[in-house]
């Protein structure tokens, strides 16, 4: 190919343009066939030359300093003329394309030109450099360099012009796709490279904006989008399940996501995505929030969890659906309970009642956990229905103090010894869910006192399975509810503690003082501090049996020589003895006795006569009547006395004779059995007594308040008094009127004259 | 692969790619055309001044590219000038501007930059008649522009 001579240095303009618009020419046009060394090199120095020799001739308002040489203006002009011709053929070749081959068209000119565009901009340094920063420099806002001035020729003599049809070819080629066409993504690819390219920032033009592409594409493109799917999902839903639905709505969004990732800009995604959101999900809310119920009653977790994911991305969409898992779960759990209830109340078996509840927080837990994923909203919709069936369901009936009740007879079974009772490994397991029931406990207190009575008999009767256990359980209580809640508990284990020392104490006293025959009776004991450990005091008076007063005399004296000053209140109801006999003819080695100290008493009576009677064993022992009979009752039905002239246990006159003849397979016989009767007192005593301990909190937290508010409202004081003891229960608003008239009676509070509802504290 | 450079009087030189792209013309070139044995003609620079300015960019073809925008301030002082580069720019006068001119053609601005301080340094200090002599410069001002220029510039008055 042959160009013409390179101008000489000092050529005019037009001399000068003829040759580099052959250079131009062949850089825009024909790029592919490349360029040599030479060429590229003569083009640079041809503009070199007359931009430094064109000394100010050209230049109509010479804004240039003395001395330096800024030529370029008539350059400049030139290649915007030229440019502004160039695109002026494109844009009429583009007018005879429609659709898919104007977008090959479009972006074919567009990938050239822009690669042309590169080129130029570096033959163009020259001017770049000097006169166009100049000019720059000197404000003149409408001189950019070349790389900027090719972008804005493209859009003013091209783009503005052919937009309209490139983009509805664009939106037609998405739409195919949409509609499972495969297309040329490239294509959309390069569209939306030149929309974004051309965004050149008015008042800073080494900056681009998004302006360009926001406003003539993503506009028209976000809301065609929104027709589609508008039409789309109205279709689909009057032929299809709402389930069916969800995965389609489901498919779309990732499909869309994905869209943006192909060939869009990213600042895309979150206009197209919310208008995807928009209309798949917010426009049908009402029909899926529909579907809830079902999929919960049929346990459709997958699809639950699609519609969890669906109606996470609208605001307030998951609102209904955790006001309707709350009632579901509430009645599940309340439905749970009625099926047991039906069976039998009175004789509840604690574990399956807390099961049962378990059962119901577990499956629903999970279902939050793997199809919620663990959404807090959720997990407050699962813990207030839980609440709500934990404290009021069949069995609570009118008292929310059940469920407590239960909850600690359930702990007492597992920590009791017993056969049954789990591995170590798996108790701590049942621990921790007894501790999640807990959790929804309101009464909190009758929690305590039921577990702190049966804690007790647990140690006194030295039934308690496993001290790790015990001390494992009151961790999780501190944790549950703080320190306070458990010191009482806490400090029973450190009785225990004190009297083991005790008991080796005295012994070694004993052995140093006494010869062990007189010794006869093998004794340890448990004091116990009165404030800790709920225990009543007997109801019976007792005459010790004469065999033990010594040792009885001894250890009280032992004791006062140690804490003088405190009073030892002797608990011979809780008190056990194991009598060895050696009068039963059956038994060789003899059999041992496993009694209560009552027992004891009336046993050891026949170590001096066979036989008494009523009258006489209540004059010896100094029983009362009741605990006499209840003893006796056990003794006669095990055999070990037998009841003369036959008539009923406890008449007037009735005679027991010792039977001589006992016989029992085993060689221990435990004798001591509780009563019945006393089980069922005991329990309603501890509802009693709750009763009675929440009337002095109550009381108490009046008091606290109001001696550091001084003056209340009793609005204001109701919900104090509230909001301080709902962690261990909650308080009615009558008990604490109640109590407020106690106080104002004994004047710990006083009305506020002339003001209706105002108290004050009286100091 | 080196590259081979051809001066305004016919002379090759081989130089390094790294070496030859200190150049911002050469390097953009390359990038645009591709590599290739072609001699890479350099029609306004003769051999003389194109044997310097190698030398210059084979001392500094280490250096970090500089990008567009760090071209103020510091470089603006003309006392910071490399030892070396100070004596590489202790040439006549002539070769003195001929260097500045084949870089400002070639597109090598730190070396734009040395010629343009040091010529700064021959100024500095001297009055407007000194400089004339030293740059063969006729005064073509009035008396009455030249006492214009001097009342406008008082402020910049060494005394």
């Amino acid at each position: 190919m042959s160009y013409p001579p390179v101008p000489p240095q000092g050529s005019d303009i037009n001399v000068t343009w003829a040759f580099l618009e052959q250079g131009i020419d062949q850089i825009m046009i024909r790029l592919e066939e490349g360029m040599t060394y030479k060429r590229y090199m003569d083009v640079y120095t041809v503009i070199y030359n007359y931009c430094t020799n064109s000394k100010g001739s050209q230049d109509s308002t010479p804004i240039q300093t003395r001395g330096a040489s800024l030529g370029g203006r008539d350059l400049y002009l030139y290649l915007i003329r030229y440019f502004q011709k160039h695109l002026e053929g494109l844009r009429k070749e583009c007018e005879q394309y429609m659709g898919v081959s104007l977008l090959e068209y479009y972006t074919k000119q567009w990938v050239k030109y822009t690669q042309a565009s590169g080129f130029l901009h570096h033959l163009f340094m020259y001017l770049n450099r000097h006169w166009v920063r100049r000019e720059i420099d000197e404000g003149r806002k409408q001189v950019n360099d070349v790389s900027t001035l090719t972008l804005t020729s493209w859009k003013e003599c091209l783009f503005d012009h052919v937009q309209h049809n490139v983009m509805a070819a664009v939106l037609q080629l998405i739409e195919r796709q949409r509609n499972g066409e495969t297309v040329e993504t490239s294509l959309l690819r390069n569209v939306v490279e030149s929309f974004v390219a051309l965004g050149v920032d008015e008042t800073d033009p080494t900056k681009s904006t998004l302006d360009v592409y926001r406003v003539h594409f993503e506009q028209p493109f976000v809301s065609a989008t929104e027709v589609y799917y508008k039409m789309e999902s109205e279709r689909f839903l009057s032929e299809n399940s709402v389930t069916e639905y969800m995965k389609k709505a489901e498919a779309r969004l990732a499909e869309e996501e994905n869209r943006v990732q192909m060939y869009l800009h990213p600042s895309t995604h979150r206009p197209l995505i919310q208008t995807c959101e928009n209309v798949l999900v917010r426009g049908h809310a009402e029909i899926i929030w529909e579907e809830f119920q079902n999929l919960l009653n049929q346990d459709k977790q997958e699809d639950l969890y699609r519609m969890f994911s669906l109606l996470l991305r609208i605001p307030d969409g998951l609102e209904p659906l955790r006001t309707r898992f709350e009632t579901h779960v509430r009645k599940a759990g309340l439905s749970a309970i009625e099926k047991i209830a039906d069976e039998s109340v009175e004789v509840l078996d604690p574990k399956v009642y807390v099961d049962a509840l378990l059962e119901v927080h577990k499956k629903y837990n999970d279902l939050v956990q793997s199809a919620f994923r663990g959404e807090a909203g959720f997990v407050a919709a699962l813990d207030k229905a839980c609440r709500e069936f934990v404290n009021r369901n069949k069995i609570c009936k009118t008292s929310t103090s059940k469920s407590p009740e239960q909850l600690a007879r359930f702990c007492d079974s597992l920590l009791r010894k017993s056969a049954k009772n789990p591995e170590e490994g798996d108790l701590e397991e049942v621990l921790n869910s007894i501790m999640t029931v807990f959790k929804y406990v309101e009464d909190k207190d009758v929690f305590q006192k039921f577990y702190s009575k049966m804690l007790a008999k647990r140690l006194v009767n030295g039934t308690s399975a496993s001290d790790d256990a015990e001390a494992s359980m009151i961790s999780k209580l501190k944790e549950a509810c703080g320190f306070e809640y458990t010191s009482k508990l806490q400090r029973m284990f450190t009785d225990m503690g004190l009297s083991k020392e005790l008991n080796d104490q005295f012994r070694e006293r004993m052995a140093q003082n006494h010869d062990a025959s007189d010794m006869g009776v093998d004794f340890s004991i448990l004091v116990l501090g009165t404030a800790s450990w709920p225990l009543q005091p007997p109801s019976t008076s007792f005459n010790l049996p004469d065999d033990l007063v010594k040792t009885y005399e001894r250890f009280q004296k032992f004791y006062q020589d140690k804490h003088s000053g405190r009073k030892l209140n002797w608990l011979f109801h809780l008190s056990k003895a194991d009598l060895r006999t050696n009068y039963a003819k059956a038994s060789r080695v003899g059999y041992t006795f496993q009694v209560s100290t009552y027992q004891m008493g009336i046993l050891l009576q026949y170590n001096n006569a066979l036989s008494y009677t009523l009258e006489e064993l209540q004059t010896q022992t100094n029983l009362n009547m009741e605990q006499l009979a209840g003893a006796l009752g056990i003794l006669v039905k095990a055999k070990v006395l037998l009841l003369e002239n036959g008539g009923n246990v406890g008449e007037p006159r009735s005679r027991y004779e010792l039977n001589t003849d006992f016989k029992s397979k085993k060689v221990r016989v435990n004798l001591n059995l509780p009563l019945k009767a006393e089980q069922k007192v005991e329990t309603e005593e501890t509802h009693k007594t709750i009763e009675e301990d929440r009337k002095l909190l109550m009381q108490a937290a009046i008091v606290r308040i109001m001696k550091t508010r001084k003056v209340m409202k009793h609005v204001n004081l109701m919900q104090e008094v509230i909001t301080q003891l709902q962690s261990r229960f909650k308080p009615r608003v009558p008990d604490i009127k109640k109590c407020i008239d106690v106080l104002l009676e004994k004047e710990y509070i006083e009305r506020v004259e002339g003001e209706k509802d105002l108290y004050s504290y009286v100091a | 692969m080196p590259i081979t450079l051809l001066s305004l009087d016919d002379v090759q030189f081989k130089v390094d790619k790294e070496v030859a792209e200190r150049s911002i013309l050469i390097k953009n070139m390359i990038e645009d055309v591709g590599e290739s044995d072609a001699p890479i003609p350099l029609p306004n620079v003769s051999s003389s001044v194109l044997k310097k300015v190698i030398e210059y960019c084979e001392h500094h073809r280490n250096d970090p590219v500089q990008t567009q925008d760090e071209t103020d301030d510091p470089r603006k002082r003309s006392n910071d000038i490399e030892e070396w580069d100070m004596k590489f720019m202790m040439v006549d006068q002539e070769m003195l501007f001929e260097i500045i001119l084949a870089a400002n053609y070639l597109d090598i601005k730190p070396l734009l930059d040395v010629g343009c301080k040091t010529v700064a340094n021959i100024i500095k200090g001297k009055t407007p008649e000194e400089i004339r002599k030293v740059f063969n410069i006729v005064n073509d001002f009035t008396p009455e522009e030249e006492a214009q220029i001097k009342k406008e510039n008082e402020w910049a008055e060494d005394r």
